[in-house]
């Protein structure tokens, strides 16, 4: 498939171009009773107590590779183990009628080493048999919050799953995945069949970065630019006009929980310093609306380069990869 | 006693030699009982009726080797099948231990050393819990063999630490406690200055610990920690110098106390046959200047953990540089944080420092 062919096939555009387009759509009917997304929203759901929060010693660790934590029926939440990758990001995994979206793969590349798809597969069969779906039916879009390695490692092992698209490694394909030509303004909408789902650009921590509103649940997923840890703020004032832009959202929509991607803070607001395995205290991944904006007035304060505690997160103001708060523990006058 | 040490292929019949003659059966022409032949297993008798008493006097450092790389680690942490506790026998009398990094990241190096009265165990690792890191079991075996093989019935064991603050260091001790014939150097400053004979003369003095012809000298060298100490083997020519001086990111506890206790290091290396300097973890990869990041559990290009002893003199010119300052400071073989985060990063690049890029492991 050429650059245009893929721009054109992407997902949002749900026209069918061509008589195997149409050939697709019918194949679709008859997949199982149509389960109803749209009435008494939000829909119920619920977070662990507590997530895998890897080992004291990692070769010791005995969890599975990634934990599935289902959010409500139609909900599954994946997390990295810590002892497969330190970035134990979270994924999750909407379904719709007719297709299914997932949402981050992770930070491991090899099947062999960590296998998300084999984990993906399983879920969707387990969720098609609850549903009385044709899992081969269900179409599997592979997404990724941001433009970072953690969030995409495992993309290729998607690569030969039928009935799949996934999203590709540039900028330009990104945002061609969600058909929008107004990025980051654009709010595009995608239907995985009675399921919207509403996405936009919210650039910041890296320039291709986009939020995830699902209207089923009302979970705002806001990727590494807003999550219980160090949000790495690479460009300030992109990141500002997100964090408008996420206001702006939560102003005009419902929302039940903020998500980003990651845990780096105890449940103390300790800061869990970068690449640690073990979090046996950590804080819950869900943040409020409140502290979204709680979050967004305190940056309105914030001048300078530093990093900064604002309650919820930590603002790291353009410090990335330089320092840290943490401090050598043995110093001594 | 020196030795040729040199490996012949073609002498020792080796069929892939460079040269075009191979001895596939033996060359007969060698003479049978070659300079090496001395110093192995072969001088200790099988079955020693009474014990052996080995002559730790030699002229120049005593052989050894470090014949192996370090395990490093997987990519997965959580499927490494590595051992536990890696043990290179760098010679009959010198064990050298390091800690698995999926168990630990800080994979920390351990030191066991025999002479003709006991053995010292310098530091003892970075997890108490037995069943990750069997220290213990794995000391006692190394024991229980080096006792046979020498006909021994009791080897009195000392355990000591380069510091008794260290987590990544002194975790280990819990599962010494009770072991029988087992003297534990205690963690407390002052308790450890008395243990050591040191009350008093802190720093500027030394003691010894006496293994039985074999005299391990004590060196108090604070500055990475307050209670920092250096052990100088005078066998194998080895200064253990703990989180001192290692071939990692040196985060400086106090820098006026780091100047002085390489100054009195360095002294003593010139007044003393060093071989190599032996730290208590590896950070650095085997490109200059460049380290891996904390809790990193996959590190398949690190550096060698012995360090020439001329690094000493380095690391001092540096320290003198950073004191006073809040600075991270990168040189070839160690990295030098002062009064910044362990995890500070740096812009600058020294000029005398070759800048190479490692390959991207998997």
């Amino acid at each position: 498939m050429d650059r245009r062919m893929f721009l054109a096939c992407n997902a949002v555009a749900a026209i069918p171009l061509s008589g195997a387009g149409v050939a697709y759509a019918q194949s679709r009917a008859g997949n199982g009773p149509p389960i109803d997304f749209t009435s008494n929203l939000p829909a119920a759901g619920s977070f662990p107590d507590r997530w895998i929060f890897g080992s004291e010693s990692c070769m010791d660790n005995t969890d599975p590779p990634w934990q599935v934590h289902w959010y409500n029926d139609h909900t599954a939440i994946l997390r990295q183990n810590k002892a497969y990758s330190y970035e134990a990001p979270f994924a999750p995994l909407y379904f719709g009628n007719d297709r299914i979206l997932l949402l981050d793969e992770g930070f491991v590349q090899l099947r062999n080493d960590c296998d998300l798809r084999g984990i993906v597969d399983a879920t969707i069969d387990e969720w098609c048999e609850r549903n009385d779906k044709n899992p081969e039916r269900m179409e599997l879009l592979v997404a990724f919050s941001h433009l970072h390695a953690d969030h995409y490692a495992a993309v290729n092992q998607f690569a030969e799953r039928p009935n799949t698209r996934y999203m590709g490694l540039t900028h330009e394909e990104m945002v061609g995945f969600w058909g929008m030509t107004n990025f980051p303004e654009e709010r595009v909408s995608l239907d995985l069949g009675g399921r919207e789902i509403l996405i936009w650009g919210s650039p910041g921590h890296v320039v291709s970065e986009f939020a995830y509103y699902d209207s089923y649940t009302q979970i705002l997923y806001t990727g590494d630019m807003f999550y219980r840890g160090r949000c790495y703020i690479s460009f300030w004032e992109p990141w500002f006009d997100s964090m408008q832009r996420l206001i702006d959202f939560v102003d005009t929509h419902p929302v039940t929980h903020v998500m980003g991607c990651h845990v780096e803070i105890s449940k103390d607001d300790e800061d869990y310093p970068y690449g640690l395995t073990y979090q046996p205290n950590e804080a819950p991944v869900q943040m409020t609306v409140q502290q979204l904006r709680d979050t967004f007035e305190f940056a309105k304060t914030v001048t300078e380069p530093g990093i900064y505690f604002t309650g919820t997160v930590f603002l790291c103001n353009q410090t990335r990869s330089m320092t840290t708060i943490d401090k050598y523990p043995y110093r001594y006058s | 006693m020196p030795q040729n040490q040199t490996y012949r292929p073609e002498l020792s019949g080796n069929p892939q030699s460079s040269t075009s003659r191979s001895y596939p059966n033996g060359n007969p022409e060698l003479q049978y009982n070659r300079p090496g032949v001395r110093n192995t297993d072969s001088a200790v008798p099988l079955h020693p009726a009474a014990p052996v008493i080995h002559d730790y006097a030699s002229d120049g450092p005593a052989p050894g080797n470090i014949a192996f790389r370090w395990a490093y680690g997987s990519n997965v942490a959580a499927k490494n099948t590595d051992p536990r506790v890696q043990v290179m026998q760098y010679n009959e009398d010198s064990f050298i231990l390091r800690q698995n990094m999926c168990v630990h990241w800080e994979a920390p190096f351990t030191y066991l050393l025999f002479g003709n009265k006991g053995a010292l165990l310098i530091d003892n690792g970075a997890s108490a819990n037995p069943a990750h890191y069997p220290l213990r079991e794995t000391v006692d075996a190394i024991v229980a063999r080096w006792a046979k093989a020498r006909g021994r019935t009791r080897v009195p064991l000392t355990l000591v630490m380069t510091s008794g603050e260290d987590h990544a260091q002194t975790k280990g001790l819990a599962q010494f406690a009770g072991r029988p014939d087992t003297t534990i150097a205690p963690t407390p400053l002052a308790a450890m200055q008395e243990f050591h004979g040191l009350l008093g003369k802190w720093p500027t003095g030394t003691s010894s610990i006496d293994l039985g012809d074999r005299v391990i000298q004590v060196i108090p060298t604070p500055g990475t920690h307050k209670d920092g100490l250096s052990f100088y083997d005078p066998y194998c020519d080895f200064l253990f110098t703990g989180d001192l001086l290692f071939p990692g990111k040196i985060n400086i506890g106090n820098d006026r106390d780091f100047v002085a206790s390489l100054e009195r290091l360095k002294a003593f290396a010139d007044a003393n046959p060093v071989k190599y300097v032996m730290g208590g973890h590896i950070d650095m990869m085997f490109v200059p200047g460049q380290a891996y990041p904390r809790f990193r559990n996959y590190r398949p290009y690190e550096r060698v953990l012995e360090m020439e002893p001329s690094l000493i003199a380095e690391a001092l010119q540096y320290a003198r540089e950073v004191q006073g300052r809040d600075l991270m400071l990168i040189r070839p073989d160690f990295i030098l944080l002062n009064g910044v985060s362990p995890d500070q990063r740096t812009n600058v690049w020294p000029a005398d420092v070759p800048q190479i890029r490692p390959p991207h492991p998997f």
